[in-house]
């Protein structure tokens, strides 16, 4: 997939384009955590599962950014603990992110600020659903397991807490949180 | 509901002043609760007590205005129908919210135990406490996810994230699901399959072994007490085992030993949960059910590609090396050693 001609309305810039993956060893963390992934599955489920949910109604208008960059850029938030607008700011300026992403080459001018804008990442997350999330742990699952690395013959299951925040259980406290809310 | 009839026309400013006299009212009564907690370092029961049943006497007239504000809506010509869908649907969550909060506060005022999935987030009726809660100290709230793993390389095969703080039995079977599913996508050969299913005394329930049983998955590896599984059974044991089972024809002695050896251990499921933890896990920074799911399943995603690189380059304790030995996964770098030598 070449993913610069998909680009090319951010990546505009004129002279030489760099080999981004001349530039990324193959001992790199990320380029290694990248290569486990089967992404050409992953895209192929989540771009089934877009069409399905979002039809696309007009030919007209820009070309949507990869789903591969996406994908890539919200993994690798969880894998590297950074916002959105930091690995946003690193897939511009850190080739090992952007060998990541799979962009094969790099050109563009220096008053670029953004490949991909964090709305827009914000906004991918948010046509994801519960449905397309298991396809795609399984998706990773069945490729783990079809290369013979992994094997769930004897599983542990268990449960972790996951905090959204603490306040004191009360309905005061509930309805006072609730009625701030909209008058905000 | 004060902003309905300001935009549906000036004919019902009687509800507006209504509902603008509530406001007043509650900011009121909320005002003179903070201020006498204020400082204090600790929560007055009573106090807050008095404080609900203010606002329960106040709010009684909500339901009233909200079916006034509700007609006047559906009457509005002013706004276009996209505007007046939405509207409708905001109000409608409210109202719901509000009769759910309505129905909770009396066995508060009244000092009764409050039910299980108590509401916490009027705008997110699918968070609850992941501790049991008292009126009278903080309770952390959010979502308790599962998630089902090979014990000997951390690998995350599925995950869940639960409505609200369910019984932990109730997400073994869906997990199991997930797992098939993915196991379906294997066209590999020999066909894999679940042998046997571990987990904390949180799972043992009779009911669940019994489905287990079903679809002949060794359950050997829940413990039944505190005490810990024997690693090593004996083979009397292991009859005894598969025979408890009823599982004699569809699992092998050496499989209930691999099952025993693979039994829960909490050193080793931390491990796997600290993994997810360092990744963010340990709390929800996306909106709603479906953004804990989101956040949840890329982190589990983030984490097996770490694992992956872990099992490739052979950087795996001496116990998932030996797992790995026992179950037949040899590593896939072994020619690539070879042509380094020659």
């Amino acid at each position: 997939m070449r993913l610069l001609r998909y680009l090319q309305h951010w990546v505009s810039g004129t002279g030489l384009p760099l080999h981004v993956a001349d530039f990324v060893p193959d001992t790199d963390p990320i380029r290694q955590w990248a290569d486990t992934f089967p992404w050409t599955a992953l895209v192929a489920a989540i771009e089934h599962r877009f069409a399905q949910r979002f039809p696309k109604r007009s030919p007209r208008g820009r070309a949507p950014i990869p789903v591969r960059v996406l994908l890539a850029l919200e993994l690798l938030k969880h894998e590297v603990g950074a916002s959105d607008e930091a690995i946003c700011h690193r897939f511009r300026t850190d080739f090992a992110v952007m060998d990541a992403c799979g962009l094969q080459e790099y050109q563009a001018p220096r008053s670029q600020g953004h490949f991909v804008l964090p709305e827009t990442l914000c906004e991918f997350r948010g046509r994801i659903d519960e449905v397309l999330m298991d396809e795609l742990i399984a998706i990773q699952a069945a490729a783990a397991m079809e290369t013979g690395l992994v094997s769930p013959a004897h599983l542990v299951i268990d449960t972790f807490p996951c905090e959204q925040g603490s306040q004191r259980v009360t309905d005061a406290t509930t309805l006072y949180k609730a009625q701030k809310k909209p008058s905000n | 509901m004060a902003r309905i009839p300001q935009r549906c026309g000036s004919q019902a400013t009687k509800l507006t002043h209504q509902a603008q006299h509530l406001h007043q009212e509650r900011t009121k009564v909320m005002r003179g609760f903070g201020r006498q907690c204020r400082g204090q370092g600790h929560v007055f029961v009573k106090l807050v007590r008095h404080t609900e049943q203010q606002l329960l006497e106040l709010g009684k007239p909500i339901t009233a205005l909200g079916h006034q504000a509700q007609q006047l809506l559906a009457q509005a010509t002013a706004l276009s129908d996209s505007t007046r869908k939405r509207w409708d649907e905001a109000f409608n969550a409210a109202m719901s919210s509000h009769a759910h909060i309505r129905k909770q506060s009396p066995q508060l005022t009244q000092g009764k135990k409050l039910c299980h999935a108590k509401l916490v987030n009027a705008y997110d009726l699918t968070i609850a406490p992941i501790l049991k809660g008292k009126s009278n100290c903080p309770a952390q709230f959010g979502r308790k996810p599962g998630i089902a793993s090979d014990p000997a390389t951390g690998f995350i095969f599925a995950n869940r994230v639960p409505e609200g703080n369910p019984y932990d039995a109730n997400d073994v079977l869906p997990l199991l699901d997930k797992v098939q599913s993915a196991l379906d996508r294997v066209s590999a050969l020999p066909r894999l399959r679940v042998h046997s299913v571990a987990g904390d005394l949180g799972i043992n329930d009779a009911a669940l072994r019994q489905a287990l049983h079903a679809r002949g998955l060794l359950t050997i590896g829940i413990p039944k007490t505190v005490e810990p599984i024997n690693p090593t059974p004996t083979p009397e044991e292991i009859h005894a085992i598969l025979a408890e089972a009823g599982l004699q024809r569809q699992r092998t002695p050496y499989q209930v030993q691999l099952a025993c050896a693979c039994g829960y251990s909490r050193p080793v499921v931390e491990s796997h949960i600290a993994s997810l933890l360092a990744r963010g896990a340990g709390q929800v920074r996306y909106k709603g059910l479906q953004g804990a799911v989101v956040q949840q399943g890329m982190t589990v995603m983030a984490h097996n590609g770490a694992t992956l690189v872990r099992i490739r380059q052979q950087r795996l304790s001496k116990r998932a090396q030996k797992f790995r030995r026992l179950l037949g996964l040899r590593p896939r770098n072994i020619n690539q050693i070879n042509n380094q030598k020659n």
